[in-house]
């Protein structure tokens, strides 16, 4: 498979049509040399896959973070035409809207005391892991409100402040949500775990913000140096998972009907104007919707925390921006010349809407949306804005994290839990995690170097570095 | 219990081989049981699942997806499983222990079983899986 791929630039690369039989176009993929040499042919073939698929325009794309997933490649971007084009939930995930959010604090390093004690109050406060339960168990019919109203509903409990619905993608909330498209058993599933963490590559980190790339654009994202920061990474949690099965299994069978033929059943589609497809976006957006809520309840705990700790008013800590990385959406994007409606779908891929985007906040529309991207444990993160480029290049995306290089089975025999958390604690950086395991799953080693993903994005102009930030401490799931 | 696990950079990928479909679907049920929950106890809980499908791959994919859901919203954990296939139906037999988060938090969540990849092939010496979990 990688024989295939020719080489269009310093860090633009081709997979031409024909190299799976029914592309209707060509695949393209960013990488710098270095990263290049840990492609794997399982992720060009996805990438190739994806290129089968009815409607879809201009390129299979494929960001920096680009790795061997299922369906899509992680990293990978498509747009479909609506009248022509289809949806898959291969494209979006299990975890429909795993995303990000970056939340600012008025605290500075030096006001950072009792360190150990933050992260263990914020790993009792926050519920983590396999087995975890919310804070709170909605009715049924919280659960329903949530699912329409997404991030404005725990505002409305109290769990936020209105201007939380500014500072997220889609202001928190998918209008298209179609609650009843949801199955009870996903809603069984979603009522208990509101405002959990989950596990995996899951986590609340302690940030501060360590050098400033672009001093304008951290100006009107707030952010200073030495600033202390704290990112959230979560999503629709058992809701998201359930929605993905029961509408996959529906899909398939739509698939037939509709007479396409996928190279991969994980692609299973339908179009997009047709029932089943309607339904599983609607049950898609209405998990979206969920997941903001989720990301919502936890960073109102970590307000809580905070605001007990180190005695600075809840309403002084502000979130930066919320970002979803598993999502399909309908949005306009310039083709061959015209503006047409299209249904882009991200799988762990981020927008990242340029100056002047619609569904920009007024204090972002000259910077272009904040793209925030998570390091590995123990690695930098970044915080980057949207750029005219990527709506003209990639339909407003970039990459969403550093991306795997090592499979989690290779990381547990090669790396030790134990060693890498007390490596991590000399360094200053305190973990708290069930167990080590999940430590050495997700040990920086297994993950390619963040600093070279975001090069890449930022040499190309996909999004532009704002500021890095350093993990002080972090609670996983 | 006969699986082994293949490299995948993102997620859990199995191979797994039993001589019948029966103890290959309560194989898998088990495998991914510990790949949650870690270790477990046998425990005196049962919960019956009885499933139709098109075709053996399909009951496959519903019953493991029908494992994960009861063992999520019960908070069970399951050590045990007998499973009947007649046709392209299924009844299966589940004993395990009330999720103890002391004991069952060495693992980590499957979000969902793929389609990517997945096959059953029978072989001279019996069943062989491929499959890939979501984690």
């Amino acid at each position: 498979m990688l024989e295939r791929v020719t080489r269009l630039g310093e860090f633009e690369w081709e997979v031409p049509t024909g190299t799976v039989p029914g592309m209707r176009v060509p695949g393209r993929f960013f990488l710098s040399d270095s990263l290049y040499k840990s492609l794997e042919s399982g992720a060009v073939q996805q990438l190739a896959n994806v290129a089968t698929l009815p409607g879809i325009i201009r390129y299979s794309m494929g960001m920096p973070d680009i790795h061997w997933g299922y369906g899509f490649p992680i990293g990978g971007v498509a747009a479909f035409e609506c009248d022509t084009g289809v949806i898959s939930p291969g494209g979006v995930g299990f975890d429909i809207n795993c995303g990000v959010r970056l939340l600012s604090t008025p605290l500075t390093i030096d006001d950072l005391g009792h360190r150990r004690e933050l992260i263990e109050t914020l790993y009792q406060a926050v519920p983590t892991g396999v087995g975890a339960k919310g804070p709170v168990r909605l009715s049924l019919g919280d659960l329903e409100d949530m699912m329409v109203q997404g991030a404005a509903w725990p505002v409305r409990q109290g769990y936020g402040l209105p201007e939380d619905l500014d500072h997220c993608e889609e202001q928190g909330c998918m209008a298209q949500a179609l609650s009843q498209a949801v199955s009870a058993k996903a809603k069984q599933r979603g009522m208990p775990q509101s405002g959990t963490l989950g596990a995996g590559n899951h986590f609340l980190e302690i940030q501060v913000v360590k050098e400033l790339y672009d001093p304008g654009a951290a100006k009107a994202f707030g952010i200073h140096p030495g600033q202390i920061c704290v990112m959230i990474h979560c999503g629709s949690r058992g809701l998201g998972h359930q929605t993905c099965t029961d509408h996959l299994k529906v899909l398939e069978g739509a698939t037939k009907r509709y007479n396409i033929v996928l190279p991969d059943r994980q692609l299973a589609c339908a179009p997009l104007s047709s029932p089943e497809g309607t339904a599983y976006f609607g049950a898609m957006a209405a998990s979206a919707n969920y997941a903001w809520a989720n990301r919502q309840m936890i960073m109102h705990t970590t307000r809580t925390v905070f605001e007990k700790m180190y005695g600075i008013e809840y309403e002084s800590m502000h979130l930066v921006y919320d970002v979803a990385h598993n999502v399909a959406k309908m949005e306009e994007h310039s083709h061959e010349g015209k503006r047409i409606a299209v249904c882009v779908h991200r799988k762990g891929a981020t927008r990242a809407f340029g100056p002047g985007s619609p569904d920009l906040p007024s204090g972002y529309a000259k910077t272009g949306q904040p793209v925030i991207i998570p390091g590995s444990m123990g690695a930098s993160s970044y915080l980057l804005r949207g750029t005219t480029i990527a709506m003209e290049r990639t339909f407003g995306s970039t990459c969403h994290g550093a991306g795997r290089i090592l499979s989690r089975s290779a990381a547990k025999k090669t790396i030790n839990g134990a060693k890498i958390k007390n490596s991590l604690s000399k360094e200053g950086i305190i973990v708290r995690a069930p167990n080590d395991a999940a430590i050495a799953e997700e040990a920086p080693g297994a993950y390619k170097p963040s600093a070279e993903v975001v090069r890449i994005v930022d040499a190309l102009g996909i999004s532009n570095l704002v500021a890095r930030l350093e993990p002080l401490g972090v609670i996983k799931g | 219990m006969s699986y082994e696990e293949l490299d995948h950079t993102a997620d859990i990928r199995l191979k797994v081989r039993s001589p019948s479909p029966d103890s290959l679907f309560a194989e898998t049920a088990l495998a991914m049981m510990k790949i949650v929950y870690g270790e477990s106890r046998f425990g005196e809980v049962e919960r019956t699942i009885e499933l139709e499908a098109g075709n053996t791959e399909n009951l496959l994919l519903d019953f493991l997806s029908e494992v994960l859901f009861l063992s999520e919203v019960e908070y069970l954990v399951f050590s045990s499983a007998i499973v009947n296939i007649s046709g392209n139906s299924l009844r299966a037999l589940l004993t395990g222990e009330p999720f103890d988060p002391e004991r069952h938090r060495g693992g980590t969540e499957i979000k969902g079983i793929s389609y990517s990849g997945f096959s059953i092939v029978k072989e001279d010496e019996g069943y062989v899986l491929d499959i890939l979990f979501d984690v």
